[in-house]
């Protein structure tokens, strides 16, 4: 009960008087003045695109409630008590409806989805929030000093934990003259809350995005997320006009010049591998974006900005493995029981990281224009050999800027193209990941042509001798920088810096520190692998580079491991 | 509607692509590296900057070309272009096509691959015959439809563009395996199962790259090959003659005049499927033949003696 009143109405702080925004203040400031101009805009655009066809619009209403009834069946629940009913009732009438009452039924139900999905933006939320969130996440790493005083404890061991890389210069420089548009790899439930910490410690605006309508079920989560500009995502909702909408609202938010951030792998990355297989939707909403601006001669920059996140220990990466392994990922988009849900986990979490300096890896990759093009210090799109040009000139036929669905869509396909390479040269592989792929590698080549399913249920039974495999790790990691060199993916400071009998030992130690299950143990001069499924978790970040950093000796196995990548 | 169309290669091809623009009443420059003349009112030209007017850009050079072509072309360009090749090759051992290519080295997105059973002289003349363009961006079919298509040209597209150029690519390779074929004796049931198989085979290596398997059945893939053991002339099948006939493979390739890359397409096919794990028989053990580490007898039995299965 108390869910479903937090999910559909979250909590907001009464307005006693209003808040007038400044004009130095970051654009989301101004989203409240706008809020409904916005859903307006967004409802009026669906609906016009459908009022013309009697057809479309027909096929829209029975879609919509085709989908809904199926959902509110199998959800049998309050929500389903008080709207199957419309549903099934409107679904006998769509057919006998007039043009004026069918326009009438689909205004409304457009209406209701908008506002349902429409974020709301707090100010003194955002204030307490960038000041307590730091110090909180600080609390929970050395609860001696969230005991003494929550607000005074150091934000600086987050520091330590989190790192951020990349021109952060350039998009401060760049944030005031155009839209950002964040598009980060996914690993964890995790990544939005230290994406939020990222930007706010380099000193960036703050971004609307979509959070999913689970996230709102917990009630300190949901009043931060509906207070801090995310708008919500139910994704068990198929309805196609509904898919519409939350696309729609992204782009006019982009065409207003709010920054946003989004995850075009869709889910969480349930193998631990860099996403590839981009989800379009939404990344097509900042080519839209583009495109109706520069149509209506609005010239308002779209940057759109890669991002990995990267993180030594992965807060759900026993969960994620399992569900990838298991293929329940493809049905279970949304996990609701993983590490994520247990606040037990969290804090054995935090205490663990807390102890690995730079657990946690933000790289701000170079902005790209909506076509895939860098950009100059002025945010102008550039040439490969350098030369500024002009990206209005991809929205024109014969000299003018039209708007063209289909097009966009191809222009996006090759942006997530464009975006899956950019991840691969800006991961950062970390420490864990490192070992665990050396160690992966020589558990395929101790078991050649076994399957990988196979190969998981040994638990226990391959053990290695810790010295061949520190000068492996030696070996593997030379080759990794030597990729590094060459611009194809990066490294953090410690696997730089460490020596491979430290990056073993801590690895180890870090794993078994938190997971539930044990992964390795060191045991007489050997490593026992007990637990291969989180090793290929870990080493699957490692996937596209395999057979680059492997010796011809380690090629075989190399190829099986950089394989996983393409059957999937 | 008169369309300003720019043409990058005067070989063969490329005179044929601006023959049948001009034909259709459009503007055409053709460039070329040196002067060349052409027939009224085709205009040449060398210098790169004369296509910036140019809505549509057909690039009709040689794969082993196309880089060059295209950093020239990339230093005139820009987002307004929209750009078709014709080229039947990929660039490089990792089997990448000339698209991937175009979009590294210039800042054209609109790209297109033109191919299937299309040649010069049937173009440059106007006599019926029909080809496949596969490009995501439908103002790219629109306007290649405009400019060659019409009563004699049926211009199919398809969005599956690496599926077009790796079937374009991969099918020069089979016309070499049937020509030869074909001069040691080979029955026509044999072609036919070396070409059904060798497309199934190939088109398995496609569809890890992202292609679609349909794409091959179609005029990129079979519709190509249909063409080329017809009689078109093809250099690949000549090259599969004279290869049975004993020649050596660099000799013959010199002698034929013409660049030939079926095999050097094929060996790094093999080395990508060998990575995968997936079997190449008709192409691995035919570039064991055209190396000299088997005989065209062995070829055959080793083939014949394979396990058979499911279609």
């Amino acid at each position: 009960m108390l869910k479903r009143f937090l999910s559909e109405r979250p909590l907001r702080l009464p307005h006693l008087k209003p808040y007038v925004p400044r004009p130095s203040d970051p654009s989301i400031f101004w989203f409240n003045a706008e809020r409904e101009d916005i859903v307006s805009d967004v409802v009026n655009r669906i609906c016009t695109a459908h009022e013309h066809d009697r057809a479309r619009l027909e096929m829209a209403l029975n879609d919509a409630a085709f989908h809904e009834i199926r959902r509110l069946e199998k959800q049998r629940d309050e929500e389903a008590r008080d709207r199957l009913g419309y549903w099934r009732s409107m679904i006998r009438r769509i057919g006998k409806m007039d043009d004026t009452e069918q326009k009438r039924v689909l205004h409304t139900i457009v209406t209701d989805m908008a506002r349902d999905v429409a974020g709301n933006f707090d100010p003194r939320v955002y204030r307490f929030a960038r000041r307590a969130v730091p110090r909180l996440i600080a609390g929970v790493m050395e609860p001696r000093r969230l005991t003494k005083d929550l607000m005074s404890a150091s934000p600086e061991v987050l520091g330590r934990v989190l790192q951020v890389q990349g021109d952060i210069e350039l998009l401060r420089r760049l944030q005031p003259e155009g839209s950002l548009v964040f598009v980060p790899t996914h690993s964890s439930n995790l990544d939005s809350i230290v994406l939020a910490q990222a930007l706010e410690i380099s000193g960036l605006p703050p971004v609307i995005y979509g959070a999913g309508k689970n996230l709102f079920t917990n009630p300190i989560i949901s009043f931060f997320m509906h207070n801090l500009g995310a708008y919500r995502v139910d994704r068990r909702i198929r309805v196609g006009l509904y898919k519409d909408i939350l696309k729609l609202y992204s782009q006019v938010m982009i065409e207003r010049g709010y920054h946003s951030l989004f995850f075009p792998g869709g889910t969480r990355s349930r193998s631990g591998m860099i996403e590839r297989h981009l989800k379009l939707g939404l990344l097509g909403s900042a080519v839209e974006a583009f495109s109706t601006n520069r149509v209506r001669h609005v010239n308002r920059p779209v940057w759109v900005v890669p991002t990995t996140i990267n993180y030594a220990l992965v807060l759900e990466a026993e969960t994620l493995i399992k569900d990838w392994l298991t293929e329940e990922g493809q049905a279970r988009y949304i996990i609701e029981d993983d590490e994520f849900s247990q606040i037990d986990r969290w804090i054995a979490f935090f205490r663990k990281v807390v102890g690995m300096r730079g657990a946690c890896i933000i790289r701000f990759g170079e902005p790209i224009d909506p076509f895939g093009n860098r950009v100059d210090d002025n945010g102008q799109s550039l040439t490969p050999t350098g030369r500024v040009f002009d990206p209005g000139g991809y929205v024109e036929r014969r000299g003018t800027p039209v708007l063209d669905t289909v097009r966009d869509c191809a222009y996006t396909r090759e942006l997530g193209e464009v975006l899956a390479k950019r991840y691969e040269q800006d991961t950062v592989l970390m420490s864990t990941q490192v070992v665990a792929h050396v160690l992966f590698r020589d558990l395929v080549r101790s078991t050649p042509g076994m399957d990988l399913f196979t190969r998981i249920r040994l638990r226990g039974e391959i053990s290695l001798d810790c010295d061949s495999l520190c000068r492996e790790l030696g070996e593997t990691r030379d080759r990794i920088r030597a990729l590094e060199a060459k611009g194809r993916t990066r490294t953090s400071e410690v696997v730089k810096e460490d020596s491979p009998n430290d990056l073993l030992d801590r690895a180890v130690a870090f794993w078994n520190g938190y997971h539930d299950s044990t992964t390795a143990t060191l045991e007489g001069g050997r490593v026992v692998i007990h637990d291969p499924s989180l090793l290929l978790y870990y080493q699957n970040r490692l996937v596209p580079f395999a057979e680059e950093i492997a010796t011809p000796e380690q090629l075989p196995a190399a190829c099986d491991i950089q394989n996983l990548g393409v059957r999937r | 509607m008169t369309l300003r169309i720019g043409v990058v290669g005067a070989g063969g091809f490329g005179r044929a692509i601006a023959q049948a623009s001009a034909r259709h009443g459009h503007e055409v420059v053709l460039w070329s590296r040196r002067h060349r003349e052409v027939p009224e009112p085709i205009r040449a030209s060398n210098q790169m900057e004369d296509l910036l007017d140019s809505e549509l850009i057909f690039l009709a050079v040689p794969a082993r070309h196309a880089g060059d072509a295209a950093e020239q072309l990339g230093e005139v360009i820009d987002g307004r272009h929209l750009m078709v090749h014709v080229s039947r090759g990929l660039t490089g051992p990792d089997l990448k096509t000339v698209t991937e290519m175009l979009r590294e080295k210039t800042v054209c997105r609109r790209i297109g691959a033109l191919a299937g059973p299309l040649v010069a002289k049937t173009l440059a003349e106007g006599r019926p015959s029909g080809a496949v363009l596969g490009t995501g961006f439908p103002e790219i079919t629109d306007m290649v439809r405009d400019a060659l298509g019409g009563a004699e040209l049926r211009v199919y597209d398809t969005r599956d563009v690496v599926g077009v150029e790796l079937a374009s690519a991969t099918v020069g390779f089979l016309t070499v395996v049937l020509g030869y074929a074909q001069e040691v004796g080979a029955e026509p049931s044999t072609l036919a199962v070396l070409a059904t198989r060798g497309m199934v085979e190939i088109s398995r290596i496609g569809q890890t790259l992202g292609a679609e398997e349909s794409t091959f059945m179609g005029l990129a893939g079979l519709g190509d090959l249909i063409a080329a053991v017809a009689g078109d002339e093809r250099p690949e099948f000549r090259l599969g003659q004279a290869l049975a006939r004993g020649a050596e493979l660099t000799t013959a390739v010199r002698e034929l005049g013409a660049y030939v890359e079926g095999i050097e397409v094929a060996r790094h096919m093999i080395e990508h499927a060998r990575r995968l794990g997936l079997q190449t028989p008709i192409s691995s053990t035919f570039v064991a033949v055209v190396e000299g580490r088997m005989s065209s007898e062995d070829a055959i039995h080793a083939l014949m003696e394979r396990r058979v299965g499911k279609e």
